[in-house]
């Protein structure tokens, strides 16, 4: 997704240069300003993100009665507060302007604004590979590769939300022209089979489902129980996905899987503070930045089916569940994850941070230190199978707000897991610019702001 | 490359020849014979699952290039059975067909057959390049020869009875490998239908298996040919995976099916899933079109450990000419001819056959969408995005003699069938590795 913003950022600059003499785009009005962004009002021509309407999700195959804890329902109280907020803090907030700015989404902006990781830098325009570049240029060790930023609208916990049979007619004119001007429209179809529909299939001929599988969000839950650390999760059906499929009984103590309720709110099982690091993304098997790099015919193919942007345009992830399989001071595995963690540093119960999938699958998982799971689509873990977190596209010039908040793991003393991610949401808030191009008299002020994180 | 078609005989020439022949007087022996004899073609090919396609092949497709190149071209049909025994008593004698089609790519021939790149290439100057998929299944890096040509392919999607799983709370089928089991288990134990796999060796077994395999990251071979099963975890979990789907959700008759076993079960909706080419559906659309408007089909489950949402193709549809082949020529000629005839292939076999030139079949989508036969018409475009989540056999390197050694004497259904019967995943995925081992140092030793 980075690689998106960079090209953005190129474009616009092009853009800029070409067109200043009779474009009045809102870059080119910035350039006055001279780089770096000074922060200024019209320096944030990025929308904040918002919740979806309603007619967005219904017409993109998500029913929203089966949305768990999204953001801004029962009036604006579901989750309004509760984690990801702590406090008095709110997640989100009623704004007129969001389906002014996007006519798809409706009036609540969301605060709660979360961190996490793609994995393995596969950005096609990644610098992390040492092809270098234009792209490259200035890059600081504060502006790694990975990180992304996400709005968490809302759980899916089972497959009901993916609507079988939805019809919608757009485009209905009755009486245009001084009543004589008529059309009947056209449908916004999923499944109708009078229409010789697939059920569940959406207008472009994919089930929503199948779509969201190629596109995995990889959730480590925390596995320090009140009874000792956990080797496994609390249901049996996980368990026997790769742990050991041959399982009869779940093994104490685990970690649960499931939903719960907290102050009459419900609490998703991977709620920030259930979670013992932050949000991996998988990249390498779909467009992240929309670019489908697939070649069939080419000598190495690069399996990008669905980009990311203009596949899934809900931003949904089906969310992967991974943990360890052996306590951390494992003869075995003890070692492995000291390797690790020497690289990416540990989480509070001593595990390590888990950034790539290399480290997952090939040092976890094929060493029988690491096991991961889907939930039950049908619901029966009582857990979050899928989730509703759209990445931001461009969170520079204004796509975070000066009121969000950045939702990231802690360690047990409060401070920020990865404070990569803290300075780069900082530096974006406050002067809508990655850090590389602060001045120092700006990093000073992110630096001191991140101090008080 | 000189063909069949240059030998051609014009009524011109004739004229021209029969002319001159005056000319020279009545001492000149015209041969009676002599422009009417014909070559001969002679292709062996498996029994495609849907007859109508041979009926074509044979009757129309074989007959009409028969006729047009003055060759009298027959076809064997052979089950797919025993397609394998078949082509190995053809090169144990050094006799036989001119072409032998098989189902897979039939690499460990390699020694026997022609280098079939130049049929290819003059495709190509037509068609295009090949799909990856191709170029993996008939190409060996080794002596970068091709050894075979392969002018189709069929995906193997999920098919599923949505009444059933809709049972169960998956209207919209299992999703993952977790699911299929999860789901399963409940839908055996609430409707007593089983999930249906084949474990059994035969093709769709095979194919069945290695998918799974696959999906769960116990890779057989890695990229470069090396073997790496069971030197991880993966591969005994994967075993104890299959173990557990089966007792859990299965049936004994899955590990001894014949081959279409799974595709006899899941017409008489007796079980509730099964990897399979299309070919399953159409036949329930034939048979049954209550049956087929309740048989659903979805891109494969996603897999785990990175692997994502993959199957392996139910056919890769091989040709080799043998070196031993009597018309060489002629047999080069009706491959690069068969080409030609690509979107007429993939109508008679009712869409399963996938081309490989996407030339010949330019509106597949289109086709895929608004299917005649298929209730809804839209029902086939679940497989859209088929040539993204097939790879070829042998992935992720190519197919080579070893793996397709380890294919063809069913190393992995044989495997699963020691797992399901009582020994552990473990000792199972041992035993399967050792058998490997083996075969790879057969070939090892050869070369």
């Amino acid at each position: 997704m980075k690689g998106i913003r960079k090209y953005a950022s190129l474009f616009v600059t092009t853009l800029a240069l070409v067109g200043l003499t009779f474009l009045a785009v809102p870059k080119a009005a910035a350039q006055q300003d001279g780089p770096p962004g000074g922060g200024d009002a019209d320096d944030t021509f990025n929308p904040p993100p918002c919740d979806y309407n309603n007619q967005f999700y219904a017409d993109n195959g998500i029913d929203v009665t089966q949305l768990v804890g999204r953001f801004g329902d029962n009036n604006g109280t579901t989750r309004l507060t509760g984690p990801p907020a702590t406090g008095n803090q709110h997640n989100y907030v009623a704004d007129s302007t969001c389906s002014v700015n996007d006519p798809n989404r409706r009036n609540f902006r969301i605060l709660a604004t979360t961190g996490g990781n793609s994995d393995d830098n596969n950005s096609p325009f990644t610098c992390a590979s040492g092809n270098g570049g234009p792209n490259c240029v200035n890059q600081s060790f504060l502006e790694p590769e990975t990180f992304e930023f996400i709005s968490i609208l809302a759980f899916v916990d089972n497959q009901n939300a993916f609507s079988s049979a939805y019809l919608r007619n757009v485009g209905l004119i009755n009486g245009g022209l001084e009543g004589v001007q008529q059309n009947p429209g056209t449908g916004i179809s999923i499944g109708q089979t009078s229409l010789g529909e697939t059920p569940a299939q959406t207008l472009r001929g994919f089930a929503m489902q199948d779509i969201v599988s190629n596109f995995e969000a990889y959730a480590a839950l925390k596995q320090t129980t009140p009874q000792g650390f956990a080797l496994n999760p609390c249901s049996l059906a996980m368990i026997k996905q790769l742990q050991n499929p041959n399982a009869t009984s779940v093994p104490m103590p685990c970690f649960p899987v499931n939903d719960t309720v907290v102050n009459g709110q419900p609490l998703s099982d991977v709620a920030t503070p259930n979670l013992r690091q932050d949000w991996r993304f998988a990249t390498n098997r779909n467009a992240m930045d929309g670019s489908d790099n697939n070649n069939p015919a080419a000598a190495t193919v690069v399996n990008a089916p669905f980009g990311y942007f203009c596949d899934d345009l809900l931003g949904m992830w089906i969310i992967t569940y991974f943990w360890v399989t052996a306590p951390p001071n494992d003869p075995h595995c003890g070692p492995i994850y000291q390797s690790i963690g020497a690289k990416n540093g540990f989480n509070t119960d001593g595990t390590p941070i888990v950034l790539t999938a290399f480290e997952l699958n090939t040092e976890l998982e094929a060493q029988g230190c690491g096991a991961e799971a889907k939930e039950d689509p049908m619901g029966s873990d009582g857990g979050a199978v899928w989730l509703i977190c759209p990445g931001i596209p461009d969170p520079r010039a204004g796509g975070i707000a000066p009121d969000a908040f950045l939702d990231q793991v802690r360690n047990s003393n409060g401070i920020p897991q990865n404070l990569i991610t803290t300075i780069n949401f900082l530096s974006l808030q406050i002067f809508g610019v990655f850090p590389n191009e602060l001045t120092q008299g700006q990093m000073k002020k992110v630096m001191q702001a991140a101090n008080g994180s | 490359m000189p063909g069949p078609k240059k030998k051609r005989f014009s009524r011109r020439n004739f004229i021209k020849l029969a002319a001159g022949a005056a000319a020279v007087g009545p001492f000149f022996v015209f041969r009676p014979n002599a422009f009417a004899s014909e070559m001969t073609l002679k292709v062996a090919k498996w029994a495609h699952f849907l007859p109508e396609f041979d009926d074509w092949f044979i009757n129309v497709m074989a007959a009409e290039w028969g006729r047009q190149n003055k060759t009298k071209v027959t076809v064997d049909v052979i089950p797919v059975e025993e397609i394998h025994k078949r082509a190995f008593t053809e090169v144990t004698a050094g006799k036989g067909h001119d072409i032998f089609i098989f189902p897979w790519p039939p690499a460990e021939y390699h020694q026997h057959v022609i280098d079939h790149v130049g049929i290819y290439q003059t495709v190509a100057a037509k068609y295009g390049a090949i799909q990856q998929i191709a170029h993996r299944s008939t190409f060996n890096p080794n002596n970068k020869k091709y050894f075979a040509f392969a002018d189709f392919w069929v995906p193997s999607p999920l098919h599923f009875f949505q009444d059933n799983w809709a049972q169960v709370g998956m209207p919209l089928g299992p999703v993952h490998y977790g699911g299929l089991l999860s789901g399963g288990t409940r839908l055996r134990d609430k409707l007593g239908i089983p999930c249906g796999l084949a474990f059994s060796p035969t093709l769709e077994g095979n194919v069945t298996l290695h998918s799974i395999l696959y999906s769960h990251r116990a890779l057989i071979f890695d990229s470069r040919g090396n073997l790496v099963f069971n030197k991880d975890v993966f591969a005994a979990k994967a075993v104890g995976y299959i173990q557990a789907l089966c007792q859990d959700t299965g049936t004994p008759e899955q590990l001894t099916w014949g081959s279409g076993g799974s595709v006899g079960a899941m017409l008489g909706h007796k079980s509730s899933a099964a990897i399979n080419a299309i070919s399953l559906l159409r036949t329930a659309e034939k048979q049954n079109q209550d049956l087929a408007r309740k048989l659903w089909i979805q891109p494969p489950l996603l897999g785990s450990s990175g692997m994502g949402v993959t199957a392996l193709p139910h056919v890769t549809n091989c040709s080799v000419v043998w070196n031993f082949a009597q018309n060489q020529d002629g047999a080069r000629q009706f491959l690069a001819d068969l080409i030609d005839t690509s979107r007429t292939g993939y109508e008679k076999s009712l869409g399963v056959n996938f081309p490989i030139y996407p030339k010949t079949v330019p509106n597949l989508i289109v086709r895929l969408s608004q299917d005649p036969q298929a209730n809804p018409p839209s029902k086939y475009t679940a497989l859209k995005d088929a040539l993204h989540w097939t790879p070829n056999l042998g992935v992720p390197g190519y197919a080579t003699p070893e793996y397709m050694e380890i294919f063809n004497t069913f190393v992995v259904p044989k495997m699963v069938a020691r797992a399901v019967k009582g020994e552990s995943a473990e000792d199972a995925a041992t035993a399967g590795a050792a058998e490997m081992q083996r075969i790879v140092d057969k070939w090892k030793q050869a070369s």
